[in-house]
């Protein structure tokens, strides 16, 4: 369906997905444990827990997170820091703080971007697309609007994006993340809605991998809680005293 | 699989299965979610490990071959005992047997401090603290706290010998603000000679004169990220220190980490020569890059202003073996350079050729001698074990940085078990 006419009846692309963003992501900062359980070829391959702890910036509105690993043993304790492109590991065993690239990945098909917490409508701009009836995670299916959303912040871990939310209430049903080629790179379910921190919001997001479906995270989201996150905390310096409560 | 793959090649030719053939893939992969078990575990306070390593080595030379073998037990623990209060403590004991040089037992207490914290941006240590500085990967000239912490190798990866090495007893306090710090510490002299025996706690290795530091931290973006140190002590000049790291583009990180003052040769002090203080360099800086298939890649270049040129280095090598012996021995405590230049390569290919397999290779050249060391290694991650096998092989004319290493080749296989 054209949607020039729809654009101007509907509430702003933009606006649908700050909406969605509140969903996502609690308004205030909060800490919550991430589980990724990996498949290959429907076979578990690896899992990890992290904590994570998240704060808006006051200025920018972005995400600024503090990641523990938890399991598995051996990653246990290791933190990484993401505020904007300040990207650090930290061991503990060694107390060696090393930058990373935003490229470098530590956890297998999920990139550091999908981890933490982001803002899309801070950094993409949405336009819609089209308006159509889509299965959700659940199997439901459910009248969404399609976003298309282009990266206007540089560094961004995705060039574009399309996604489907939930004409209804906003809700971020699906979405494709695409490479500046075009190349699918994953596709995402929201799904497992519950009420966390006052919204419902979901509490699982099935990653599949773009070129191979058979590679699937299954990322779980567990244990939400208000948690203060005092700037201090989002450097590199404060890394080796980072202690969870 | 052989029929997914048919269908996929079905897919890339006709548009309508295509679609169908996705929405198949979503639901399969739907299914596995829904089959996921509830599995987020707690964090601990403890990580303890076990590890065997088996050992062989071939001598320079004649290439007589050694045998030998390790049990090792790694504890540490980072608890908080009262609101505001830290205790942390690391240790770990290597048992060695064989041929090897450095066999019996070695415990190396790592850490043992304490810490208060009574406002978030205000913290004070007291202990044994492992104060380690610097962003280079190969060479750290501003970690002024590594000379005489290394009591027991057991690889030449650089991530173990940060890993293994003591801490020196100190009392630290730190305040921080949003994007930045600023670090004092002080650390007695505590003993006169380092112990070699067993368990001590080896106070003397890291703790033979009075020394202090001074670190500032400041962000100035999300690009750019330095630091600035002094650091001195008793019959010594300060020292002062500069790091920095920066983001060049999504895949490229590159750092520089430079140390300079008064200061003696490595040579004059480690042989007792006539003083000859004067302003002296070191510095390390490299890149990092990260290929879109998750291999990253390391270069570095080392400079050591107090090290020898290539006509002192030489002139040493040809000399009388005790003095040639006296100066790698105190170049090594210190975990310094003995010659002016070096490079140092280093690349990790995670997940390598499938799931689960490290492989890592690194490369120190001496630019001085052109001897080089090589190492190698693939791990292997099960969920609570690693197997690896690392080889070294040290090539070089006698006497040069890595050709004088008493071992050519080495294999060692390890398996570590976490707890």
């Amino acid at each position: 369906m054209p949607l020039a006419g729809l654009a101007s009846a509907a509430p702003s692309a933009q606006s649908i997905l700050a909406a969605s963003d509140a969903i996502r992501n609690p308004g205030k900062p909060f800490a919550l444990t991430v589980t990724l359980v990996e498949y290959r070829n429907a076979k578990q391959t690896d899992s990890n827990t992290l904590t994570v702890y998240s704060s808006a910036d006051p200025h920018s509105g972005q995400f600024r997170s503090l990641i523990r690993f938890v399991a598995p043993a051996r990653d246990a304790n290791k933190l990484m820091l993401k505020n904007g492109n300040d990207l650090w590991f930290f061991d503990p065993a060694s107390k060696a703080s090393i930058r990373l690239s935003p490229q470098q990945r530590l956890l297998g098909q999920a990139a550091n971007g999908d981890v933490v917490t982001v803002n899309l409508a801070k950094d993409y701009q949405a336009r819609i697309a089209t308006e159509e009836s889509i299965q959700d995670g659940e199997r439901q299916t459910r009248r969404c609007y399609q976003l298309a959303l282009a990266a206007v912040a540089p560094d961004v871990t995705y060039h574009h994006i399309d996604m489907w939310i939930d004409a209804g209430n906003s809700r971020p049903v699906k979405a494709r993340f695409y490479t500046a080629s075009g190349q699918l790179l994953k596709t995402a379910y929201y799904r497992r809605y519950q009420a966390q921190l006052g919204v419902e919001r979901p509490t699982e997001t099935v990653i599949i991998d773009g070129l191979d479906p058979n590679w699937v995270t299954v990322m779980r989201y567990s244990d939400y809680a208000w948690r203060a996150v005092p700037e201090v905390w989002l450097q590199r310096d404060y890394l080796p005293r980072f202690r969870p409560e | 699989m052989r029929a997914l793959v048919l269908l996929g090649l079905v897919a890339t030719v006709t548009p309508a299965p295509a679609v169908a053939s996705a929405a198949e893939d979503e639901a399969a992969a739907l299914t596995l979610a829904d089959r996921t078990a509830e599995s987020a575990e707690k964090g601990r306070d403890w990580r303890v490990f076990a590890e065997a390593a088996l050992r062989q080595s071939k001598r320079q030379g004649a290439g007589q071959t050694l045998e030998g073998g390790r049990l090792s037990m790694d504890l540490r623990y980072d608890g908080s005992f009262a609101s505001g209060w830290r205790a942390v403590v690391a240790d770990r004991l290597d048992m060695n047997r064989g041929e090897i040089a450095g066999s019996g037992n070695v415990n190396t207490l790592k850490e043992a401090y304490l810490s208060w914290q009574p406002a978030t941006d205000r913290i004070a240590d007291l202990g044994r603290i492992n104060a380690r500085q610097g962003v280079a990967l190969g060479y750290n000239p501003t970690d002024y706290f590594r000379a005489g912490a290394l009591r027991s190798i057991v690889s030449l990866d650089p991530a173990s010998l940060r890993e293994n090495r003591l801490g020196s007893v100190m009392l630290r306090g730190q305040t921080l603000w949003a994007g930045g710090s600023l670090t004092a510490l002080y650390s007695p002299k505590l003993a006169d000679h380092p112990n070699a025996s067993a368990y001590s706690p080896d106070l003397g290795a890291t703790n033979r004169q009075d020394r202090w530091q001074l670190a500032l931290g400041q962000t100035f973006s999300d690009r750019i990220n330095p630091q600035a140190l002094i650091s001195g002590g008793a019959g010594q000049s300060p020292q002062f220190g500069f790091d920095l790291t920066g983001l060049v583009n999504d895949a490229t990180v590159v750092y520089g980490e430079w140390s300079g003052g008064r200061a003696p040769s490595l040579a004059a002090q480690a042989l007792a020569l006539a003083q000859d203080a004067a302003f002296r360099s070191r510095l390390a800086t490299g890149l990092t890059y990260t290929s879109p298939t998750n291999v990253t890649l390391t270069l570095e270049y080392d400079y050591n202003g107090a090290g020898l040129g290539a006509a002192d280095w030489n002139a040493l090598r040809r000399g009388p073996a005790a003095a040639y012996a006296a100066y790698r021995g105190f170049v090594a405590d210190r975990q310094d350079l003995p010659t002016r230049q070096a490079v140092f390569v280093y690349a990790l290919w995670q997940d390598a050729l499938f799931k689960h397999l490290d492989l890592t290779a690194m490369v120190r050249q001496d630019v001085v001698d052109n001897s080089r060391l090589q190492w190698l290694e693939a791990r292997y991650h099960f969920t609570r074990i690693d197997l690896a096998l690392q080889a070294q092989l040290n090539n070089g004319r006698p006497g040069s940085n890595y050709g004088a290493l008493s071992e050519r080749r080495m294999w060692q296989l390890l398996a570590r078990y976490f707890f």
